[in-house]
């Protein structure tokens, strides 16, 4: 209900009235698009951190699978593939996350890079804009005796739908853009 | 060389001064982590463009297009080097300087998202009767309603060229209907088909052998099954008098990501023959 408010007040502030219903967008506005697009994906990166701890209970984290689900199309995809083999194997996010809830380690540290690369946004055909947000995580599993036994660093490139929709609030019509993330591709990298 | 070494060593020493202040240092449970190599790395197309026109500082800000850095020709010319794949004596040579130099001399040559004229090659593995076959796909941005897309819009698959050879002028011109043959209600029609492997050479001299329609009808058929991609590269023919191939390098270092991995000096009337290669309907 909150994220719901949150996009609603920024399709406010970047709209003022309902008269300027602009498709395009300017780089101010792409700017403040890029940051609520970088909002779910900082949302989603505390979500993987969440279902992936051991510490985590089962209801809890499947809870915020529901969540982490929620940011995502209904029909986006996840594909992963290692330095070892280039082959993508894809899952959908909750199978994703399912797998990541039910890694056999002891402990599982996973942290991010603060770097967060936002691509220029393009239109596809029906006017929706895309982009790409390349955000990098680290990965390190632990056995009982607390050894690190698999440690890997990816890169993940999520593809983020920028949609120009419309609301009723008050009996005025409100136009605000809404972001939805999509497909998103994870490799290893060699860089540690 | 030197120069150019220079020139690298003062941005990366400029970038490290820079980010130490806060942010090189992530803590990774007990460990340091110096970020550095990912924000060297050309992470995606996107910020390869962004980079090859200077339309973002090094550390991926973009800037505004208003503001007088904005494809600043002298910043831009010191960050071009830096989209070089530097291990490749080929795209870190002289060669390289000369490009950078006809990029900078004027404010144009820029690559363009829907400029045209620049192709993703993408490699993959179908099953053939059975068989692993490699196929490459040649895909090119296409403007359509509102936006663009990504369209096929060619194949290269040994297998199909195998079938259309060249063949030499004096065979290929021992193939041919005389023109009366109308006259003779096309009797001598037999021959075009006993020598199936020289068919081509009964058609026009304007033929050319589509092979995206053979990879649809393979596929329409069932004969050729998608199994996986093994590889995605840019061929740019946007850059006046230029030709470059962009490749994914995935190594440790500060030259990694999306890097120019060759680079040809080539004419515009030249690249006209090899176009017909990545968009035979590029003219229609």
């Amino acid at each position: 209900m909150k994220k719901i408010l949150l996009t609603l007040l920024f399709g406010i502030f970047l709209i003022g009235n309902t008269q300027v219903f602009a498709q395009e967008l300017s780089p101010e506005r792409k700017q403040a698009v890029d940051s609520l697009a970088l909002e779910k994906v900082r949302d989603l990166s505390k979500y993987i951190k969440i279902v992936g701890s051991k510490e985590t209970p089962w209801s809890e984290a499947n809870r915020v699978i529901d969540r982490a689900e929620e940011l995502f199309a209904p029909d986006a995809e996840i594909g992963v593939s290692s330095l070892a083999s280039n082959e993508v194997m894809y899952y959908k996010v909750r199978k994703y996350l399912e797998r990541l809830m039910r890694l056999n380690y002891d402990r599982v540290e996973i942290d991010w890079y603060k770097i967060e690369y936002v691509s220029d946004l393009q239109r596809q055909p029906d006017g929706t804009y895309v982009g790409v947000i390349t955000v990098f995580q680290t990965f390190k599993g632990f056995d009982k005796e607390g050894r690190l036994i698999y440690q890997d660093t990816t890169k993940k490139d999520i593809t983020v739908y920028v949609k120009r929709k419309e609301t009723q609030i008050g009996g005025r019509l409100i136009g605000f853009w809404d972001v939805l993330l999509g497909d998103m591709r994870v490799k290893e990298t060699s860089l540690k | 060389m030197n120069k150019f070494l220079r020139i690298c060593t003062l941005l990366i020493l400029g970038m490290s001064v820079k980010l130490s202040d806060a942010q090189v240092y992530t803590n990774l449970g007990n460990v340091q982590t110096d970020e550095r190599a990912f924000y060297t790395m050309t992470k995606q197309m996107s910020q390869f463009m962004s980079r090859f026109n200077y339309e973002e500082d090094q550390y991926g800000k973009k800037i505004h297009p208003d503001s007088p850095d904005y494809r600043n020709r002298m910043k831009r010319k010191t960050v071009l080097p830096l989209l070089f794949d530097m291990e490749n004596p080929r795209t870190n040579g002289s060669l390289r300087d000369f490009f950078i130099s006809d990029l900078t001399q004027a404010d144009s040559n820029y690559f363009e998202f829907l400029g045209g004229k620049w192709y993703s090659e993408v490699s993959a593995t179908f099953k053939m009767n059975g068989q692993s076959v490699d196929i490459s796909m040649i895909f090119a941005i296409e403007q359509e309603n509102l936006g663009s897309k990504w369209v096929l819009t060619n194949v290269y698959f040994s297998d199909f060229s195998k079938l259309f050879p060249k063949g030499d002028i004096a065979e290929q011109q021992k193939h041919f209907l005389h023109p009366m043959s109308h006259e003779l209600d096309f009797m001598n029609i037999h021959k075009v088909f006993k020598t199936p492997e020289c068919i081509e050479y009964y058609a026009s001299k304007t033929y050319s052998p589509d092979y995206l329609t053979l990879f649809f009808y393979e596929i329409k058929k069932g004969n050729l099954v998608f199994e996986k991609i093994n590889s995605e590269k840019f061929h740019v023919f946007q850059i006046d008098n230029w030709y470059f191939e962009v490749s994914w390098f995935n190594r440790d270092g500060m030259n990694t990501g999306w890097l120019i991995s060759n680079l040809i000096f080539l004419k515009d009337n030249e690249k006209e023959e090899l176009l017909k290669f990545y968009q035979p309907n590029i003219n229609k």
